[in-house]
């Protein structure tokens, strides 16, 4: 077994020029997943990250109520004992705050704007100030009622800066338009999709503007200690609200700007309960995820494609080579099987040794983009909800792009050793080469 | 047949035919051909070229299946075994030295000629050692232990096939055309080699050549031709009817 390594190893090092060709390519396309998966995952946790806090917990409890049955409203109403209830039945909850929602248009001197709002309590929001870089002011301005907090984006928009006031309109939910004046207290960065269409405000500004009671929140987030517990989260509080005599609605995995259309149209009147989840929430955004996955899963599969001819054929080449050492060693008494062994095992070295140089120059690179802090161009920024480019390094991914690599490596490896092995040993031995 | 002569016979070839298929022509390489070969003979086979010697030797090792007639190695009928159990049966009960040596490149000679143990899985490293060092010793290559074979000359990679050959202890030792390659003073050398170790260790070998000296080594000389048994005479009488020209 020693031997078929030690044979397997020096071969590879007899022929340096075709070990290093192929080793190179096996390294490149290592190097290529480990950047396309460090993009994607990087990406996807900038967007959780960024998204969790912004405009979504990991499950939400919201809701919308309705006066009259085609003027729904996106409000929990009562929250108070709905959020005492939640403490007692998640235990796997880290903490859970509560937002006002509305849409509302922003007036400045010059211009305006139509933006989603998120009512909160700066105090209780642990998420948001880590989330939200400020450029300008600061969030805790928003401790006092009657501020507001405007990307930049939107600052410039409304050619307003830290200190001036900006007047907020929206409808109420009796129909009536209301109007509040806010000072401009915190001007944070771009955070791409999410932040052009969300400004912050102090809860009891939105419930003023919107006329709403003390008890009435937009969505209660919950954050859980452990992400992977949201299913289970969810389910049983479905149970837990339903027993409590709340009516839940049907699980709808849209955000929840995007279901008014639907509950308008449907006949009852009152409060109603809708629990979803984070992938729910920015379920409108998450397609570039999904496609940069397929991009890259396409990508890999031509390159693997590629190289697996490429490989292939080297193999082949190789292998027709040493037809007359094949032949001979069958001759002295070598099994077929101990041959299929031997060109397998220069596979699998020659993929252990492209995938860990691979590997390492992939895992550089990514750290080099982290540490320069890469801005990325706008576009791109939106959708990842990040104004810097964050490549993801985890371990086990990367180890887990080695195995995939060596894997094929070597399983292409086996269509020729097999014909190699399966040779008669005359045959072989005759072999011109 | 009689059974007493196939018990002490090594090989035993009955009636063998083996035909060449290429494209749409059968070359009838073997048309039936009978031999008996006893444990411990020192065998020649002579034959003009295409008379069918390389194929009667592949025959012999299991290298190659015959197209007709039974083929007896080490009382086993090859026609019945698997490619497994031929495998087992060439790697245990003959040993091979070739024209072309057909060394593994990137072994040292010590490796080359540890190779067959390490397949055979039955002695430990120290003895391995020292049934390599044992031959290596005795074809004079102990002190080229660690070169490569390419490093070597004709005679002495030669030399190691011949080691790599017999580090088994096989009971039967096939060599085709062992000298072809080498001068003759080096081929000399060779069948010296196997002389002795045939008398001193009994191995049987079946060797193939063109060359009248090296024929005379031989306790019998079977004759082919044109893929036929003509006969088996003694070393003496070849060299005569090689002197007459009647080759
Ligand atoms: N692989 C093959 N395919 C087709 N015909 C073959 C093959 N090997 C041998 N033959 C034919 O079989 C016959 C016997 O060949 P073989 O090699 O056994 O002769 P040989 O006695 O060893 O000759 P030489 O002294 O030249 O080595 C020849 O006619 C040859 O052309
Ligand atoms: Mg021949």
């Amino acid at each position: 077994m020693l031997q078929l390594f030690l044979i397997a190893f020096r071969n590879l090092g007899t022929h340096r020029r075709r070990t290093l060709l192929l080793g190179g390519a096996i390294a490149s396309v290592t190097a290529l997943l480990v950047i396309l998966m460090g993009l994607s995952t990087g990406m996807k946790e900038s967007m959780l990250r960024s998204a969790t806090t912004l405009s979504t917990g990991h499950v939400n409890v919201a809701g919308f109520y309705k006066v009259t049955a085609g003027q729904a409203a996106p409000v929990v109403t009562g929250y108070p004992a709905i959020l005492e209830q939640i403490r007692k039945d998640v235990p796997e909850l880290d903490f859970a705050v509560q937002r006002g929602r509305g849409w509302l248009k922003v007036v400045s001197e010059t211009s305006s704007i139509q933006v989603g709002v998120g009512g909160i309590d700066i105090q209780s929001e642990p998420g948001l100030r880590q989330v939200l870089q400020i450029r300008a002011g600061a969030l805790d301005g928003l401790a006092e009622s009657g501020t507001v907090l405007l990307f930049e984006k939107q600052a410039k928009k409304l050619n307003v800066q830290v200190g001036e006031s900006v007047t907020l309109a929206a409808q109420t939910l009796r129909g009536a338009s209301n109007t509040v004046d806010a000072r401009v207290v915190a001007i944070a960065a771009d955070m791409g999709m999410l932040s052009d269409f969300g400004i912050f405000v102090p809860s009891d500004t939105l419930r003023s503007l919107y006329q709403f009671k003390s008890d009435t929140a937009g969505a209660l987030l919950l954050y859980l200690k452990d992400i992977q517990h949201v299913p289970v989260v969810q389910a049983r509080l479905r149970q837990t609200l339903t027993d409590a005599g709340h009516t839940v609605m049907d699980h709808d995995p849209r955000a929840f700007f995007m279901k008014f259309e639907t509950v308008n149209r449907e006949a009852w009147t009152g409060q109603r309960l809708d629990i979803t989840n984070w992938e729910d929430e920015i379920s409108f955004i998450t397609w570039t995820l999904t496609a940069l996955n397929s991009l890259t899963g396409v990508l890999i599969f031509v390159l693997m494609v590629i190289i697996g001819v490429g490989i292939m054929n080297t193999l082949w080449i190789a292998i027709r080579e040493r037809t007359r050492e094949i032949g001979t060693l069958r001759a002295i008494g070598m099994q077929r099987t101990r041959v299929l062994l031997m060109f397998v095992f220069e596979a699998l070295l020659l993929g252990m040794l492209g995938t860990l140089a691979g590997a390492s120059m992939g895992l550089v690179l990514c750290l080099a983009v982290n540490a320069m802090a890469v801005h990325v161009p706008e576009v791109v920024a939106v959708f990842i909800m990040s104004d810097t480019l964050n490549l993801a390094v985890h371990p086990s991914s990367i180890l887990g792009a080695m195995a995939f690599i060596t894997a094929c490596t070597t399983a292409i490896s086996l269509i020729p050793s097999f014909l190699a092995a399966r040779l008669k040993p005359v045959t072989a031995m005759h072999h011109i080469g | 047949m009689n059974p007493t002569a196939s018990q002490s016979s090594i090989v035993s070839i009955t009636n063998v035919t083996k035909d060449y298929t290429l494209g749409k022509v059968v070359v009838p390489a073997l048309r039936g051909v009978d031999l008996e070969v006893h444990a411990g003979e020192f065998i020649s086979i002579a034959g003009p070229s295409g008379s069918g010697k390389t194929t009667l030797l592949n025959l012999i090792g299991c290298v190659d299946t015959a197209t007709g007639g039974v083929v007896r190695v080490a009382g086993q009928d090859t026609k019945q075994l698997t490619e497994r159990q031929l495998t087992n049966l060439r790697l245990n009960t003959i040993g091979f030295i070739f024209q072309s040596f057909n060394l593994v490149q990137v072994l040292s000679v010590f490796q080359n000629v540890e190779f067959p143990l390490l397949l055979q899985r039955k002695l430990d490293k120290a003895q391995r050692r020292e049934r390599v060092m044992q031959l290596l010793e005795q074809v004079g290559l102990a002190s080229h232990a660690k070169h490569r074979p390419n490093e070597l000359s004709g005679g002495q990679r030669q030399r190691v096939a011949v080691a790599r050959a017999l580090v088994t202890r096989p009971q039967l030792v096939l060599a085709d055309e062992p000298t072809a390659n080498l001068d003759s003073v080096t081929g000399q050398n060779i069948i010296d080699l196997m002389k002795e170790l045939n008398q001193k260790e009994g191995t049987t070998f079946i060797f193939s050549t063109h060359d009248a000296k090296v024929m005379s080594h031989a306790n019998a000389v079977v004759r082919l031709a044109d893929g036929n048994f003509l006969d088996r005479i003694s070393a003496a009488e070849a060299s005569r009817a090689m002197a007459a020209g009647g080759h």
